[in-house]
């Protein structure tokens, strides 16, 4: 897929783009598909795209968005597009809830050995040292059995979380939600979704579906039963 | 107008059949989820998907349509992959924070066990 935003298919030129050789249609000149599906491994791309959000849909998309943001713009629809295919249940919401696991997890680990490296370094007598070694005994083992039965995916779409210490280690975009960052405050520009892209198109990892409870609201609890 | 139609028929304005497919997961009090979920993925398209699913899985599949809607109506350009590259990077500060960390307790029990020793 061509992701550079050059116009290196344009319709009308040289051939139809991928899309409209998809589509079977005439490319014409300023195609809004062109620069970012080429001849030829552009229309596998697009029958992907085009199977889960039709072709009107993401012209009508990618017309709302700035020429200099389609091509991450095209990037991300390729990439759900095919997790959606993959996954026709969960799409890339198993990969998002897997994520939000490892990082609990992760800042579960982290809080239990701050908590520890503090004990140690309190100026008081320690307990004996066991010969085995005490870094061993306290493994990830013996760590609480973190069970959360819900992941409040509507979190996303809340202000900032001041809980989420990770997140206070990066700017926060002031006028945006958590979650749904700004592409210059998260994703510096269109070079970092390109670097992205291979590892995203071509099998990003999807790990075991967790469960989905049912939701009216548009603010999504997942249930990982 | 039947009053009981779903929040899809009603917002396609059309009838809502018995076996209307959408009218189990679009309840007529949330109209929002169908229109949000209709802009972009469009009303066929979520309809072929949800007929090639078996029935006790629509409901969850229909969540996560929503979920992925709803981001992608937030954040145009990146939708859901915006809020994956984040917890990835969240995931790499925390591992690096995580190795950080366990150097530290090594080396705060290493003066430990020669302060201790010392003391013998």
């Amino acid at each position: 897929m061509s992701s550079s935003g050059n116009p290196s298919s344009s319709g009308g030129g040289g051939g139809p783009c991928g899309a409209c050789k998809f589509l079977r249609r005439k490319c014409v000149a300023g195609c809004i598909f062109a620069p970012y599906f080429d001849f030829e491994q552009g229309a596998a791309h697009f029958a992907a795209v085009h199977k889960v959000f039709g072709a009107s849909n993401v012209s009508k998309l990618l017309l709302h968005i700035p020429e200099h943001k389609r091509p991450d713009a095209v990037v991300s629809i390729c990439f759900e597009a095919q997790a959606r295919l993959r996954d026709p249940i969960y799409g890339c919401v198993s990969h998002i809830v897997s994520l939000q696991q490892q990082v609990v997890s992760l800042q579960t680990e982290l809080s239990y050995l701050q908590a520890h490296l503090a004990t140690l370094e309190l100026p008081q007598p320690m307990a004996p040292v066991s010969s085995s070694g005490s870094l061993q005994a306290l493994s990830i083992t013996d760590l609480p059995t973190i069970s959360p039965s819900l992941y409040d995916l509507s979190s996303f779409f809340e202000p900032v979380m001041s809980s989420t210490w990770a997140m206070q280690q990066q700017p926060r975009p002031s006028d945006h939600v958590f979650g749904v960052p700004s592409s210059s405050s998260i994703i510096g520009g269109g070079g970092e979704i390109q670097a992205l892209a291979p590892e995203f198109i071509h099998g990003g990892q999807m790990p075991a579906q967790p469960s989905l409870g049912t939701s009216g609201s548009a603010s999504t609890v997942i249930k990982r039963e | 107008m039947n009053p009981k139609r779903c929040a899809a028929c009603k917002y396609l304005r059309r009838r809502c059949p018995k076996d209307c497919i959408f009218a189990p997961y679009f309840p007529p009090n949330d109209p929002a989820k169908f229109a949000c979920i209709h802009r972009i993925y469009g009303a066929g398209n979520v309809s072929k998907m949800l007929q090639q699913l078996p029935d006790q899985t629509r409901a969850e599949a229909v969540e996560s349509l929503c979920f992925e809607a709803k981001c992608r109506v937030d954040d145009p350009v990146y939708g859901c992959v915006g809020i994956i590259h984040l917890l990835q990077t969240q995931i790499q500060n925390a591992q690096n924070e995580l190795a950080k960390t366990q150097a530290e307790v090594a080396v705060a029990q290493t003066k430990l066990s020669q302060t201790q020793n010392s003391d013998f």
